[in-house]
Formats: structure tokens, C-alpha cells, sequence
């Protein structure tokens, strides 16, 4: 909101800071300053518009030219001048001899470079009129020659860009402001004087420009308040109602119109003026919009209204779209007489609704929606009535409509001074803070045993409990004054989540092995999830109800797509590592419901061709495989390798080299992995092979309290070991050959032998085989807890394992 | 016969240096000790000798046996050295970079967020963690933010559709499903599930339905801190976040507290700093976070009672301070993964 310094000293007269003081002190009571712009000329002395009639090179100085020009004296001055902007006929600003510019520099009659010179043409900052330093100020609208500066520019003035937070609606305009700062600095505060008498008015006896005023639904509108002036004269606004308007961006229409706006900046209560002539059936009617209503509002744009607006209409149609923006069917015009003046007190979340449901938003619907002060309704339109007559002549009707009630229960908070001081940590003794009280114009009442009563003005609705009087007090006493103390913690016995420390060590599992971490949006685009040509939308349930871009409909199910983009992103830079890993929540559909899942992802870039000084070992799907084991093993989760299981078809993944891993319905984790679809990874500009893993780990598992750890007594003999090789059909898993002869190793293990271990560690298929078979090879580790094994010992049980899967299975023992 | 031993020593000597390898160095013991070797018949004829002459002849062969066994041992340790050479190849030069990556990089966000993290948990704050789509009611009903609050307006906040279930996203209610606009959402859930007194930090990913600039990012990240104890005042935040400023700008940082709103803290804060090397940024103060005391609302909310306890809160966006500490100039460049910016942050 701006906010005009000239303005605002209306109503604080002893207000005698400067800009910055002004600023800081703004800044400190809780309204941060954008921006501050000065505009305007401060009153200047000898500073005149001049013409320049001719311009030539100075004789000692590259530099500079030597000027004759005219300033409405008959004599033609020479100046000396340094800028290049200009050319012989500009008319610019000429400071003469005498003058003092803004800074304190005073023109003499001097000599530059041996060469008389009787003044200084002047650029923009030398008049103190903002930062333009590049050459003389040229003004353009070729004013008088002679005249004075300060009659081409508006007086000087500082307007700041103030931001006000959604609860204090009071200071939406420059009389809040003024109190906001009479508070602070401790300055009396002038109200605007009210003429029109409450007492001169009645709302039964008397004529009006309408018969009635009806609110359909008191919800919607508390209040409504109509005056009617009859007789006005329609004309510009006198230069200071423009000026103050033009300081804060608004441009005049006219003087009635002109009058609503500024009332609006001055109190902040929301006005509206009707040309009486075009009310129909000389009624006003606060009534919900029909379905379909049309309106064409005062910046010229047809609406269609619904039944959830609320309109202000005469007999036959909608003027106004309440608390919002008048229609051009009712605006005051040229030809306008009578006026009939609105203020009224709409219910803010209705305004609020309305405004952005049309995306429609005014200063009217600004403050509406913020709340005005009840109180200040009548104050306002008595106040406007009172500059109408003044500048567009006319005479008020007696009779005025006072419908609805803009009543409010004055609030009274009970507080204690100590209650204060307490939650501060400090504070000033009872007078000290009562006074911060009274500055916001509270009615403090002392009710005995140090309990105050505080009685609430009506402009100050956001304040109802004791605890919002401890931040006005602190605004006001300052919250520079809060005193430097120790931390003082006691100790508290918490944790860490489990969540957190997990990523500190996934974190450093993958920087030490070389990986970069990437951080990539959660919410990715439909197309990043399909494949070119894919119409249907894979993952319906994931998609937002209100994305605000294609780049962004859907939660990520996997950390994959967003590896590969920055892969392509940062191949054409050459020289990149191609380990990336990320942290970050994915999402996945399980049995009709959605979860939320801690990702991790891991993505490394095969470039078998990369040039190296020495060659170093490919990475292929069992490196990738490894680190998720690792990634797992950190989270406290073991994915079986039976749970494995080749993944064709998916957007991503080459078939027959991408696998996935654990299902979310049974284990507490889910895993993609392996080598990416190649045709994808060149869609994405990669040379070389791609082997990425997205991991989903359940956050609730985390919580979960770690398996406590029991020691187990081991052997103190020598192991024996033996190797066994199995055929079997090509397509059998290995974890499934493991499983059968891990079944049978168990079989024959008890009190005097033990198969510790079954590792599997040659596949074979080729010559010797069958097409259609493999051979894979275990070394199996045999121990007894007691003993030594005899040899005997050891074959008799490797004997039963071979005769076991034999028997059971249908894999065939190499002998 | 001296002379033969002579020969046979000179010859062994004279030949060794030739040996390059192990089946060389067989062939040539066995031309000197072998059952055809030289050495070997000279030795047989020791029975052919006359008795008288045998002592003094059988000395001379041990010695001319030792000095073949020298030649031997001595080729013996060249084939060795040599074969060792082989096997571990040519001495390195030193100064060849390593083929290897180099150790990774830790994004700058992660670094930020460990920063702040490492300087709150020495005051003993620790993270609580919580989910990122959330529901109504943890990010607004509790912290006292109005059903009407243009904060939860569609245009602002994303919401899920209104089928969507989460499993794993627990509901206070029949509220609606949304991105977290704040990670306040987990201070709601951590005083609703833990006791008081508390004092957490909760860092995470949030989202904001802005269009994306310089700025602003469809998600940011922030972190925030809550305690909650008997008897917390302001002069207790001031302190604390006093400390937080000297820990990440230095010991000239200073702080100031600009009295703003938010509907989960009264009195609340808006809090700057200045430090002298932050002088570049061109303003004296710059805005870090909010902060204030949590409103009684909220304790209302979670169940706890606003009469006894009394505590404090903070957040601030971890790109934002990244942006500061690092001088990163556009919020963007934290998510396109540039390798060249990834590797100034290693």
C-alpha cells in the first residue's frame, strides 16, 4: 500500500522526521517498507526554465560546452555546461546565481576552465527529484520560459511503499497509518473535522434520492448506509485532490468519484457514489446475483455473476458488485446531478470469495475482505458528504438510510501487567506499559490486585486475549529494547528421527563412493512418466486436483526419470562424474490407497568408451543391485534375493536388464533397478549405458526399534569345504537352486555337523550343456561345533545333499 | 684335473649372466650337475682315482660343488628379482592423477540444512520428521489458520483430489489432502504424538503453488524449530536465535525482530540480520525467517494446556539462507544439478 508522507502529516502536524526515521520506525512496529519513492520538487529558489539557444565547444575543455540560454531575463546567460544530452531549442532547468540546490550546493557567478559561466542546467538528481544523473533533465512539455521549477512539478513529497499484514486492516489507509505512528513516536493525532452533523440527518422524516433500501440476507451485508446529495456540479478536482491521488498512484475521474477515493485512502472505509438518475425504481437492493446475472464493471469487462456474488441492484438490475467494483450502467457521470453515496459494511469472506472467484481485486475488496472498522462506516460517508458539497456543490437530503446494524460489542480484555512482563522476559514498570497501551488508543482501567481492564477500540478487531496485548506492547515499547540473555536449555533426552539419521548415513554411503547428490522436483509432468505416443495417463491416482503447469501434475513415483534429465542436462558439459544419487519422498499405489515413501536413488552412467589414462572396471545391474543391498541394509530392511524379479515393460527399463525388487502390500519396501531402456536413454541424448535404482522404503518402518543383537557361540574348528555343480533349465532362478539346496544342506546338518554356508559361484551355460540349461556351481562350507570333520564325515552329508536334490528336484547333479 | 675344474667354474661363471629364465636356468645346472653334466663326470671319476690322492682330490670337487652352487644361487636370486619385477610391473610415477572419481558432492541444500541442524542440536534440538502430503488439519486447522484464510486457497496450496486416500497419511478428520505449504505440519504431529517439554527441529520439503523465478520454486525447503516448556519467554527466542546468528555469520551478526503475523504465533516476528561480510548482499538487514510464540490456539489444538506451557517457534527457507551464506543468485540453479555448480559445493 502507498502511503504519502505530506499526506499523512494532515493528521500528525508535529510529525518532524525524516524519510528514514520514518522508515525504521515503520519497520519496527510491524510494517516492512518496500519501497520508498520521492517524488516532486522541495521549493527551489532561482531555479527557472530556461532555453538553450545556442551550444558550442568549449575553448580549454573537450568536455564541456559552452551554452547561451534564454531564461525570460532578455539576456541571454552563458553557462558552461558538462552533460550531452541536449540540443540547441531543449528547454531544461536553470539554476541562476543564488539559488541553493537540494544538498546544500549554491549557484555563484563563477569561471570554468578561464571561461565565465552564469548558472548550472541541471539533471533530475540535482534537483533532488530521484536518481537520473545521465544528462540534463529535459522537459519535454516545453513549458513558459522564466517560470519558476517548482510551478512545473508537484510539490515534493515521500511516499512509501508499506506492506500491511492481513490483521490489521485498520491501517489500510493514512489515518491508521498516522496512528499506528502517533503511537509510536508519542505524537497527538488530528482527526479530519467532520461538518455534516449526525444530528442534522434522520432516517424516517425528510426526502431522498431513493424510497427504500433493502438487504436481502444480513449475512452478506451487516450494514448499508445511502446519502443522497442533490444537485452536485460534475467537474476535475482541485490540483490537491489530484495531487494526493496521483502520490498514490490513482488517477482522478471527478470530483465526486475523486472524493470516494480519497475518503477511502484517508479512513479506508469503501465507498461508492450512484448517479441517481440511473437507479431504477428509485430502490436499492443488497441482494445475491441471480444465476447468469451479466454486469459490465467500470474497467469495461462483461461478468456473469453467480448466486454466491453479492450485488447491489436497483429494480431491474444489478449497479454494483458488492464491496468489489461499480458497473457502467450507474457510474457518475458528466452529466450527473444527484448522488446517492453508499457505505456499508459487507461480510468479509463473502467479499473475499467474490473477489477472487472473478479475479477481480480492488481497494475496495481489499479492505472489505480484511475487515473495516464498524465503527468508522458513517464517519466516512459524513466525511465524503462534506467534500462533495464542498467541491461539487449541491445540498444533502435530510432523510439518509441507515439499514442493518454496524453495532459491535466494544471488547474488553482482562490483563494483568505481570501477565505481560512475563511472557516478554522483561518489561518497564505498570506505568510504562500502560502507556504502550493507551498510545494504540486502548482504555486501560485499573480493576485492583494488578489486573487491568482494557477496553478495545472499534477499528482494533484483532485484538481479543491477554496475549494479544503482549505483542502491542511489545511493538510499542520496542522490540529493540528486548535485552541480550544466555540460551538457557535444560536438557532434554529426544532423539533424533530415525528418518534423518538414516539420510546422514545414505548421504555419506554414496559421497565416498564418488556420487553427486541432485535435488529434483517432487511434482513432474505426465509426459516424463509415459512413453512418446502414450495417450493414457499411467499413474491416474498420483496426479494433483489443481497442478498450476504441465512441468507439474503428478507426484513422482520413482527418482529415475529426474536422474536421467539432469544425465542429459549435464552431458553436453563434457566432464561429468555420471554418479548421481537423490533424497526425496515417491509415491506409489498400493491396493487402492496411496503411501508416501522415503526414496532414494542412485543412477551411474556405464561409459565404456570414456577416454582414461588407465582402464578401470564397468559398472553392470549387480553393481547397482549392490549398493541398494547397502542402501537397505542402512534403513534396517533385507530384500531376499528371492523377491527379485525381472521388470519388463516399464517406461524406463530395458527388458531383460531391469528388475524390481520387494512389493509394498507384503514387504516394507519396494526397489526398481538395472540397466535403462536404451532407446530412452538416447531420447535423452546419452551415450553409453545407464544403471539407476529408485528405492521406496515405508517411513513408518524406520521407527521401528532395531532387532536387539544376541551373541551366538561359533566352532573353534577347521571348516571343510566341498563344491557342487547343478543343472538346471535356463529359465530356473538362481535364488531358486539356492533355496532347494539350502533346504537340503539344512536337512543334513544336527549336533555333529553344520553346512555354514551354501555360496553360489559360477554360472555356466555353453558347450557341454544342453540349450535350454545352465550349470551353476556352489561351494557349500561344512563345520562341526565340537570337532574336527573327517573327511568321511563330510562326504556321507555331501553325498545326502546331491541324493536329496536328486530325489526332490529336478535339477541334475554334475558329477 | 684342476684344470677341468677350472674350465667347468669359469665356463658356469662365464654363462650365468646369459640366463634369462627358468627353463634356461634348468638346461644349464644340468650341463654342469645333471646326470650328463660336466661337473658329474669329473665327480665319477673320484672312483678311478688312486686311493692316496682321493682325500685331497674329493676336496677339490666339494669346492669346485660350492662355487657351481654360488653361480646357481646367485642366477637363481636374478631369475627371482626378475620374476618379481614381472609380476608387479613398472614403478609408478607418483604424480599420475588418479583414474578413480573423485569423492562426491554433498548438494549445498543438504550442507545448509546440515549447518543449521549441527548448530541447533548442540542446543539440543532434535529433527522430528513427518510426511509431505499432509491434510488440512496439521497444516492449518491446528495452527489456527481460518477455513477462509487465503493461505489454503486452491490458487495458493496444492490439494489432492478429493478421492485420494494415503494409507500412510493419518487424518484428523474428513479433511482434504495437501502439499505441506510448511513443515509446521510436524510440530502439530509431534506435540499431538510427545509430551511436553519439546524441543524440535523439523527440516523438510514444502510446497507452494507459485510459478517459478528467480525466487520462487514449486518446492523450497525449510526448517523449523519449536519449544515448548513451562515458563518460555520471548527474551528466550531472542537469545536463541542471537546464538543461531553468531553461529552462521560470525560474532559481529546482529538481530532484529520485526513485529509481523502469523496466525500460529503471538506475538510473532519477522527476524533480520546483518553481519559485516553479508554487507555485499547491499542491505544493512536481511530478512532470514518468522518466528514467535506459539499461539494458544495451537496448544488448544494439540490438547496441551496454554496456562501451563508456553513456548516458542521458528522457521526460515533453507534455499534462502543457502542463497545468503553461498551467494546464489536465482533459487533455480539449486534444482537444474549443473555438474560445474554441484562441484563447487564438494
Amino acid at each position: 500500500m502507498l502511503i504519502s508522507l505530506d499526506w499523512i502529516k494532515n493528521y500528525l502536524p508535529e510529525l518532524r522526521k525524516s524519510a528514514e526515521e520514518i522508515e525504521e520506525a515503520l519497520t519496527l512496529i510491524g510494517f516492512e517498507v518496500e519501497g520508498i519513492e520521492r517524488r516532486g520538487l522541495v521549493p527551489l529558489q532561482h531555479v527557472v526554465v530556461g532555453e538553450v539557444l545556442e551550444k558550442a565547444q568549449h575553448p580549454n575543455a573537450d568536455r564541456l560546452s559552452l551554452c547561451k540560454v534564454n531564461v525570460g531575463t532578455g539576456t541571454p546567460a552563458q553557462i558552461v555546461c558538462g552533460a550531452r544530452n541536449f540540443k540547441v531549442g531543449d528547454r531544461v532547468p536553470v539554476a541562476l546565481p543564488g539559488a541553493e540546490l537540494p544538498g546544500g550546493f549554491v549557484i555563484k557567478k563563477t569561471k570554468l576552465r578561464d571561461v565565465d559561466s552564469e548558472g548550472m542546467m541541471c539533471s533530475a538528481r540535482e534537483l533532488g527529484m530521484g536518481e537520473d544523473h545521465s544528462g540534463l533533465l529535459i522537459l519535454e512539455q516545453r513549458p513558459e520560459i522564466g517560470t519558476p521549477v517548482n510551478e512545473v512539478f508537484p510539490e515534493a513529497d515521500t511516499v512509501f511503499d508499506v506492506e500491511v499484514t492481513p490483521n490489521r486492516p485498520d491501517c489500510l489507509s493514512h489515518v491508521g497509518m498516522a496512528r499506528e505512528l502517533a503511537a509510536f513516536f508519542g505524537l497527538e493525532r488530528v482527526r479530519p473535522v467532520i461538518r455534516t452533523a449526525e444530528e442534522s440527518l434522520s432516517v424516517s422524516e425528510g426526502e431522498a434520492l431513493v424510497d427504500a433500501v433493502e438487504i436481502e440476507d444480513a449475512a452478506t451485508c451487516k450494514y448499508y448506509s445511502a446519502y443522497s446529495i442533490r444537485g452536485v456540479k460534475i467537474a476535475e478536482s482541485p490540483d490537491w485532490l489530484k495531487q494526493r491521488l496521483e502520490t498514490i498512484g490513482l488517477r482522478p475521474i471527478n470530483n465526486v468519484v475523486d472524493v470516494t477515493n480519497f475518503v477511502l485512502h484517508e479512513m479506508g472505509q469503501p465507498l461508492h457514489a450512484f448517479d441517481a438518475g440511473k437507479i431504477r425504481g428509485r430502490r436499492i437492493i443488497v441482494r445475491a446475483a441471480r444465476e447468469g446475472e451479466k454486469i459490465t464493471t467500470l474497467d469495461e469487462k462483461a461478468r456473469v455473476l453467480q448466486p454466491q456474488h453479492c450485488v447491489i441492484a436497483d429494480a431491474d438490475r444489478a449497479m454494483v458488485i458488492a464491496g468489489v467494483m461499480g458497473s457502467v450502467d450507474a457510474e457518475v457521470d458528466n452529466a450527473t446531478t444527484d448522488v446517492v453515496l453508499e457505505a456499508a459494511w459487507f461480510h468479509a469472506p463473502l467479499i473475499r470469495k467474490t473477489s477472487r472467484g472473478l479475479i477481480l481485486s480492488t481497494d475496495s475488496s481489499y479492505r472489505f475482505e480484511r475487515g473495516i472498522d464498524p465503527a468508522g462506516v458513517d464517519v466516512a460517508a459524513r466525511r465524503a458528504v462534506d467534500l462533495i458539497l464542498e467541491l461539487a456543490g449541491g445540498t444533502l437530503c435530510k432523510r439518509v438510510f441507515h439499514e442493518g446494524s454496524c453495532a459491535i460489542e466494544p471488547t474488553v480484555i482482562n490483563v494483568r501487567p505481570d501477565f505481560i512482563r512475563e511472557r516478554c522476559g522483561f518489561g518497564p514498570d505498570d506505568a510504562g506499559v500502560k502507556r504502550c497501551l493507551e498510545a494504540l488508543e486502548l482504555e486501560v482501567s485499573e480493576q485492583g490486585s494488578g489486573s487491568w481492564q482494557a477496553k478495545v477500540p472499534a477499528f482494533r478487531q484483532d485484538l481479543t486475549r491477554p496475549i494479544d496485548l503482549v505483542e502491542e506492547f511489545l511493538r510499542i515499547h520496542g522490540t529493540v529494547k528486548i535485552p541480550e540473555c544466555a540460551v538457557e536449555n535444560r536438557a532434554m533426552l529426544r532423539s533424533h528421527a530415525r528418518e534423518y539419521t538414516f539420510r546422514r548415513e545414505v548421504t555419506a554411503y554414496f559421497r565416498s563412493r564418488g556420487f553427486s547428490e541432485l535435488y529434483n522436483y517432487t511434482l513432474v509432468s505426465a509426459d516424463s512418466l509415459k512413453r512418446p505416443g502414450d495417450v493414457e495417463d499411467p499413474y491416474p491416482s498420483l496426479r494433483l486436483q489443481n497442478p498450476i503447469s504441465a512441468d507439474g501434475t503428478h507426484l513422482r513415483p520413482s527418482l529415475i526419470p529426474g536422474m536421467v534429465e539432469v544425465l542429459r542436462n549435464n552431458r553436453s558439459d563434457g566432464d561429468a562424474s555420471g554418479c548421481y544419487f537423490e533424497w526425496g519422498r515417491v509415491y506409489a499405489e498400493v491396493g487402492g490407497q496411496l503411501v508416501e515413501c522415503i526414496g532414494v536413488g542412485l543412477a551411474v552412467l556405464d561409459q565404456p568408451d570414456r577416454k582414461n589414462w588407465l582402464a578401470r572396471q564397468g559398472v553392470d545391474f549387480f553393481t547397482v543391485k549392490g549398493m541398494v543391498a547397502d542402501v537397505l541394509r542402512l534403513a534396517g530392511v533385507t530384500l531376499p534375493d528371492a523377491q527379485y524379479r525381472l521388470l519388463n515393460g516399464c517406461v524406463y527399463g530395458q527388458n531383460g536388464h531391469f528388475a524390481v525388487g520387494g512389493d509394498l502390500r507384503k514387504s516394507p519396501c519396494r526397489v526398481e533397478l538395472g540397466m535403462l531402456d536404451l532407446k530412452y536413454t538416447q531420447r535423452a541424448d546419452i551415450n553409453g549405458r545407464v544403471y539407476a535404482a529408485s528405492i521406496a522404503i515405508l517411513p513408518q518402518i524406520l521407527e521401528k526399534a532395531p532387532k536387539a543383537v544376541r551373541y551366538a557361540s561359533f566352532s573353534h574348528f577347521p571348516p571343510s569345504y566341498k563344491d557342487l555343480a547343478l543343472v538346471v533349465d535356463a529359465a530356473t532362478s538362481a535364488a531358486e537352486v539356492q533355496r532347494s539346496l539350502a533346504d537340503a544342506a539344512k536337512a543334513v546338518s544336527g549336533a555333529d555337523i553344520q553346512v555354514e554356508s551354501v555360496r553360489l559361484f559360477d554360472v555356466y551355460q555353453g558347450k557341454g550343456l544342453d540349450d535350454g540349461q545352465k550349470s551353476l556351481a556352489f561351494s557349500l562350507t561344512f563345520r562341526a561345533q565340537n570337532e574336527t570333520l573327517t573327511d568321511a564325515r563330510v562326504n556321507q552329508a555331501f553325498e545326502t545333499i546331491q541324493q536329496t536334490i536328486e530325489k526332490r528336484t529336478p535339477f541334475r547333479v554334475r558329477r | 684335473m684342476d684344470e677341468q675344474l677350472k674350465e667347468i667354474i669359469e665356463r658356469a661363471r662365464g654363462q650365468a649372466g646369459e640366463i634369462a629364465n627358468r627353463g634356461g636356468f634348468e638346461a644349464f645346472k644340468a650341463s654342469f650337475v645333471g646326470p650328463q653334466g660336466s661337473f658329474t663326470a669329473l665327480r665319477k671319476q673320484l672312483g678311478t682315482i688312486p686311493k692316496e690322492q682321493r682325500p685331497e682330490y674329493g676336496k677339490r670337487i666339494n669346492e669346485a660343488k660350492d662355487q657351481l652352487e654360488a653361480v646357481f644361487a646367485e642366477v637363481n636370486e636374478r631369475l627371482e628379482g626378475m620374476e618379481l619385477a614381472a609380476l608387479i610391473g613398472p614403478a609408478v610415477d607418483p604424480t599420475l592423477p588418479s583414474p578413480d572419481r573423485p569423492v562426491g558432492t554433498v548438494h549445498p541444500l543438504t550442507q545448509i540444512l546440515e549447518r543449521i541442524v549441527g548448530i541447533f542440536e548442540k542446543v539440543g534440538f532434535t529433527v522430528a520428521s513427518g510426511p509431505e502430503v499432509e491434510t488440512e488439519f496439521f497444516c492449518f486447522d491446528a495452527l489456527n489458520t481460518p477455513p477462509e484464510h487465503p493461505a489454503r486457497d486452491l490458487q495458493d496450496t496444492y490439494y489432492m483430489p478429493d478421492s485420494a486416500r494415503f494409507s500412510n497419511v493419518s487424518k484428523h478428520g474428513e479433511e482434504r489432502y495437501l502439499l505441506r505449504t510448511h513443515t509446521s505440519s510436524v510440530q502439530i504431529r509431534t506435540m499431538l504424538k510427545e509430551k511436553p517439554p519439546l524441543r524440535i527441529l523439523s527440516p523438510g520439503r514444502t510446497f507452494r503453488r507459485d510459478t517459478a523465478d528467480a525466487t520462487h520454486s514449486a518446492n523450497f525447503h525449510q526448517i523449523e524449530g519449536l519449544y515448548v516448556d513451562k515458563g518460555v519467554k520471548v527474551t528466550d527466542l531472542k537469545a536463541m536465535l542471537d546464538h543461531f546468528a553468531r553461529e552462521l555469520l560470525g560474532k559481529d551478526a546482529k538481530v532484529r525482530f520485526r513485529p509481523h503475523f502469523f496466525p500460529y504465533t503471538e506475538p510473532s516476528f519477522e527476524v533480520d540480520f546483518s553481519a559485516e561480510h553479508l554487507g555485499k548482499v547491499g542491505k544493512k538487514w536481511i530478512e532470514i525467517m518468522g518466528c514467535g510464540m506459539v499461539d494458544p490456539a495451537v496448544f488448544e489444538a494439540v490438547g496441551i494446556d496454554p496456562e501451563v506451557y508456553t513456548g516458542y517457534a521458528f522457521g526460515m527457507g533453507i534455499e534462502r539462507i543457502a542463497m545468503i551464506a553461498y551467494g546464489v543468485d536465482d533459487i533455480r540453479y539449486f534444482y537444474q544439478n549443473d555438474q560445474r555448480f554441484l562441484n563447487q559445493f564438494a
